[in-house]
C-alpha cells in the first residue's frame, strides 16, 4: 500500500474544508496513531493486521492534510518502549517498516511530484541495520523536496531526543565550538532531532488515552492538545476536522501564551549576554570604570561572537548528522 | 466565495461556543436539581439532613478524606494543578491543597504561565493555612507544608508531611520528587503552557471547566477517573 493516497475530497468534505480555512490553520499536525492493537482485537483481526490498517490510515490522513494545506505532519510510528513488547510483534512492525520504507524509494518520482520531504527521528542505531540503510536511503532521496514534510518518529522518545541534544551541547563545548554560557532553551531546540521544522502546532492522540507518552514533550510544551477516543485505524476526515476546530478555539490563547515565552526568553538571553559582558570587560578591563557606550558596544559584539559560535557548531552538527545517513548508504551499496 | 466561507467559519465557532455555553449552564442546573431533591428526600422520610450523612465524620472530616484515599484503587503521590484561567483563586487553589493533604498526596504542584502564583507564593501559603483551619474543623494537628518556590525562598513548618511546589517554567530540576503521576487542568486552554516538559512523559490529564468554586467532589472524580486508568509503557 502506497504512502500517498492519491484522490480528492468529495464535495461535502471539500465545503466543510474551505470553511476551516477560513481561521488560522495548524502549520505542523503531532499524530500519536494509538489504537491498532484494540482495533484489531475487535475485529478479530491480527495484531500485525491492525498495524498494517494503522500505515493505511497515516496514508489517507496525509492526504486530507494535503487538502486542508497542512504541509507538516509528524507521527509517532514506534518507541523505544515498544521493545518491551513481544519479539514477534516487534519482529512484525519491524517487517511492516521495512516494506514500507522500501515501497517509498519505488515511488520515488511521485514524492518528488508532490515535493514530499521524509525525515526520521529517533535512535536509529537501536534499528536492525538494513532497515537503518533503508531509512537512510529514503531520508537523503527526498532530502531536497520542500513542498510538505513528513516526520517518522521510529525507536524514539522524547526524553532520549532531550538527552541526546544536550550530549550534542556537551560535544560541542568540549570541541570549543561552544561555550557553556552559549546554552540556552533555544539552543537545546536546535539540537533536537526536529531541529528542521517549528514546533506542532496541534497534538492529536487516538484511543481515548490522555497521555503524551514521551512524544515531543519539549516541542508540544506549547501546542494545542487534543484528545479524541476513536481508535487510529477508524480515523475519519471529521476528526480531523474536529480537532482543528479546537484549534481554532484556542489558537488566540496559545498564541497570546507563546508570544509570552518567547519574550520571556529573549529578556533571559539579554540578562545572560549582559552578564557574559561584564564578566569579559571586567577580565580585559584596566580596572577603570565603562561608560554606558563601552558597554553597550561591547554587549554587541558579544551578541555577534556568540551568535556566530552558534552557527558554526549548528553547522557542524548537522553535517555529523548528514554524514550518519550518508555512511549508512555506502555501505548498503558496498554490502 | 471566499467572504462566505468566512462567514460560515464564524457560525460555526459562534454554534460551538453557544454549545458550550448551554452544556456548562444545564450542568449547573442539574447538580443544584439533585442536591434539592436530595434535601426534599429527607424531608420528607422526616430525617433531619445531619443524620443523613455518617455523624462520626461530620465531627471529624479528617476521617471522611482519609477513607476516600483509601478508598481508591491508585493514588498518584505527585498531583499537579495547571491552571490556565487568566484570574486565578486563591482560596479555591487552597482548597485542592489542603483536600490532597487530606487524602493523602505526598506532592502538590501548583502553576499558571503568567507566574501569578509564583510570584504570590507567600499569599498561597496563609490561605493555605487559613483553609486548613476552615475545613479540617479546628481539629488540633494541622498538616505540615513545606513550600519549595524556585529554589531561593523556602518555608519550612516543622515536619515535612506534603510538599507544595511553585513552578517557573523549565526553570527549576526537580530531582529528588517524583514525576506527577497526574494533572488537573483547569480552564479552557487546551494546552500545557510549558509545564514540566521533563516529567510529564506519563502523566496523565483530567480536565476541569474551572477552578473557581472548585469542590472536593470535582477533586475526589477526578482521582476516582485517575485510578481507573492502566498504563501500557509501551507494552
Amino acid at each position: 500500500m502506497s504512502w500517498i493516497k492519491e484522490g480528492e475530497l468529495n464535495i461535502i468534505e471539500r465545503i466543510s474544508a474551505n470553511v476551516l480555512k477560513a481561521g488560522p490553520m495548524p502549520k505542523h499536525v503531532a499524530f500519536i496513531m494509538d489504537g491498532n492493537r484494540r482495533f484489531a482485537h475487535i475485529n478479530n483481526m491480527e495484531r500485525q493486521d491492525g498495524h498494517t490498517q494503522g500505515f493505511n490510515k497515516l496514508a489517507e490522513t496525509l492526504r486530507w492534510c494535503k487538502h486542508l494545506n497542512i504541509p507538516e505532519v509528524t507521527v509517532y510510528a514506534f518507541s523505544i518502549e515498544n521493545f518491551k513488547r513481544t519479539q514477534e510483534e516487534v519482529d512484525g512492525l519491524m517487517d511492516l517498516a521495512r516494506q514500507k520504507f522500501e515501497r517509498l524509494l519505488e515511488e520515488r518520482e511521485n514524492l518528488e511530484k508532490h515535493g514530499v520531504c521524509i525525515r526520521v527521528l529517533g535512535d536509529l542505531n537501536l534499528l536492525p541495520l538494513d532497515l537503518q540503510q533503508a531509512i537512510a536511503k529514503a531520508v537523503l532521496a527526498t532530502k531536497n523536496h520542500n513542498k510538505c514534510f513528513l516526520n517518522v518518529c521510529f525507536a524514539y522518545t522524547s526524553r532520549y531526543e532531550m538527552t541526546n541534544a544536550v550530549r550534542e551541547l556537551a560535544w560541542g563545548v568540549e570541541q570549543g565550538l561552544i561555550r557553556s554560557s552559549d546554552v540556552s532553551e533555544t539552543l537545546i531546540t536546535e539540537c533536537l532531532y526536529s531541529n528542521k521544522s517549528p514546533n506542532p502546532d496541534l497534538l492529536i492522540r487516538t484511543s481515548g488515552e490522555v497521555r503524551l507518552s514521551d512524544f515531543l514533550l519539549w516541542q508540544t510544551s506549547h501546542s494545542c492538545l487534543v484528545f479524541q477516543s476513536v481508535l487510529w485505524p477508524e480515523y475519519s476526515f471529521w476528526n480531523l476536522c474536529e480537532a482543528i476546530l479546537q484549534y481554532q478555539l484556542n489558537h488566540k490563547s496559545i498564541q497570546k501564551a507563546r508570544e509570552l515565552h518567547r519574550e520571556h526568553q529573549a529578556s533571559l538571553q539579554l540578562e545572560a549576554d549582559r552578564l557574559c559582558t561584564a564578566e569579559e570587560l571586567q577580565h580585559h578591563g584596566n580596572g577603570k570604570p565603562t561608560d554606558a557606550h563601552t558597554r553597550q558596544e561591547a554587549l554587541l559584539h558579544y551578541i555577534t561572537c556568540r551568535e556566530e559560535r552558534v552557527q558554526n557548531f549548528l553547522t557542524a552538527l548537522k553535517h555529523k548528522r548528514d554524514l550518519f545517513f550518508h555512511d549508512l548508504c555506502i555501505e548498503a551499496t558496498t554490502a | 466565495m471566499v467572504m462566505l466561507y468566512g462567514l460560515l467559519w464564524r457560525l460555526l465557532l459562534l454554534l460551538v461556543h453557544v454549545n458550550r455555553a448551554l452544556v456548562s449552564w444545564l450542568r449547573v442546573r442539574l447538580q443544584s436539581w439533585k442536591s434539592r431533591l436530595w434535601e426534599r428526600a429527607m424531608a420528607s422520610l422526616l430525617l433531619p439532613l445531619a443524620l443523613a450523612g455518617f455523624p462520626e465524620q461530620q465531627k471529624n472530616p479528617r476521617l471522611r478524606y482519609i477513607s476516600d484515599g483509601m478508598s481508591l484503587q491508585k493514588l498518584p503521590v505527585h498531583i499537579g494543578f495547571l491552571v490556565t484561567e487568566e484570574e486565578p483563586s486563591y482560596t479555591d487553589i487552597a482548597n485542592l491543597v489542603v483536600w490532597c493533604m487530606a487524602v493523602g498526596i505526598s506532592y502538590i504542584s501548583v502553576y499558571d504561565n503568567h507566574d501569578i502564583f509564583q510570584k504570590n507564593h507567600s499569599r498561597l501559603l496563609k490561605e493555605i493555612e487559613r483553609q486548613q483551619r476552615h475545613l479540617m474543623g479546628g481539629d488540633g494537628h494541622p498538616y505540615n507544608v513545606e513550600f519549595l518556590s524556585n529554589g531561593s525562598d523556602k518555608c519550612h513548618n516543622g515536619k515535612k508531611k506534603s510538599k507544595v511546589t511553585l513552578l517557573q517554567p523549565l526553570r527549576r530540576t526537580l530531582m529528588t520528587i517524583p514525576d506527577p503521576e497526574l494533572v488537573v487542568k483547569f480552564g479552557p486552554v487546551d494546552s500545557t503552557l510549558g509545564f514540566l516538559p521533563w516529567h510529564i512523559r506519563l502523566t496523565e490529564f483530567i480536565f476541569v471547566p474551572s477552578h473557581r468554586d472548585v469542590s472536593y467532589k470535582d477533586l475526589l472524580g477526578a482521582l476516582k477517573l485517575y485510578s481507573s486508568c492502566q498504563q501500557r509503557v509501551g507494552q
